[in-house]
């Protein structure tokens, strides 16, 4: 339970980070992020089930015991995937919120629609 | 050398990572401030995440003989920072792609029809039949 807990937290973070950006969209281009982000995290989510699996194999890292939940994809915890769906909210927000900060400071006139 | 295997692979998967970004002009190649930005933030978001799961027990470090066995604090190999700033480098190229992607189609389905508006543009839309 305990490797559970500490994922909400940090998906919460996550979370309202990404509303945060998507708000900030055009309805286009909040659609066309939504759907983006639902095709990377199935790329993500495959590449984890696959990868995170072959690098417990490698004895790369471990668990303590009683801390999971114990499902798991292969040898992949099931908490193990929260670090993807995290990472695609998250990181594509801020870049988002960065952008749109930098081209504010640079208004474009095709933007806003010329007023006689 | 083995000790350098999985340090080696992140660096090398990065590298792949960057000749994608470079060729379509993705992330790096395309606002440097903001990508350096979104995966660093990514990046220290989930570091955070395992530093908080070390202090409470749940991970640790195997004694593989792909590490190099430097560590960075108690349990924390120096190749986690690496990975972590691989899987967000890979997730803000895999959106902004699958958005350039849909972008394009998008830009397709429209150059056929008449020059569009977000007014009057209903070509982008499913037709919903006659109400």
């Amino acid at each position: 339970m305990t490797y559970a807990l500490i994922c909400l937290p940090f998906l919460a973070v996550a979370v309202v980070i990404a509303v945060i950006a998507s708000r900030r969209m055009t309805a286009r281009e909040r659609r066309r992020r939504w759907i983006a982000t639902a095709i990377a995290a199935a790329i993500l989510l495959a590449l984890t089930a696959l990868f995170d699996s072959l690098m417990i194999a490698a004895g790369l890292f471990g668990y303590a015991d009683g801390t999971r939940l114990g499902p798991t994809v292969g040898l992949a915890p099931v908490e193990d995937f929260a670090y993807p769906i995290a990472a695609v909210l998250i990181v594509p927000a801020v870049w988002t919120l960065v952008r749109r900060r930098t081209l504010e400071r640079v208004p474009r006139d095709e933007r806003a629609p010329r007023a006689g | 050398m083995t000790g350098f295997a999985y340090l080696g692979a992140l660096l090398v998967a990065i590298a792949a990572m960057a000749l994608i970004d470079a060729r379509w002009r993705l992330a790096f190649w395309r606002a440097p401030g903001a990508a350096a930005a979104a995966v660093g933030a990514g990046t220290v978001l989930l570091l955070l995440w395992d530093v908080v799961g070390i202090g409470f027990g749940v991970f640790f470090r195997g004694d593989s003989e792909f590490a190099t066995g430097i560590v960075l604090a108690p349990e924390l190999p120096i190749e986690e920072p690496v990975f972590l700033t691989f899987l967000c480098y890979l997730t803000l190229v895999a959106v902004l792609g699958a958005e350039r992607a849909l972008a394009s189609r998008d830009a397709t389905a429209s150059r056929d029809t008449l020059p569009s508006s977000d007014e009057t543009d209903a070509a982008s839309r499913p037709h919903r039949g006659h109400a």
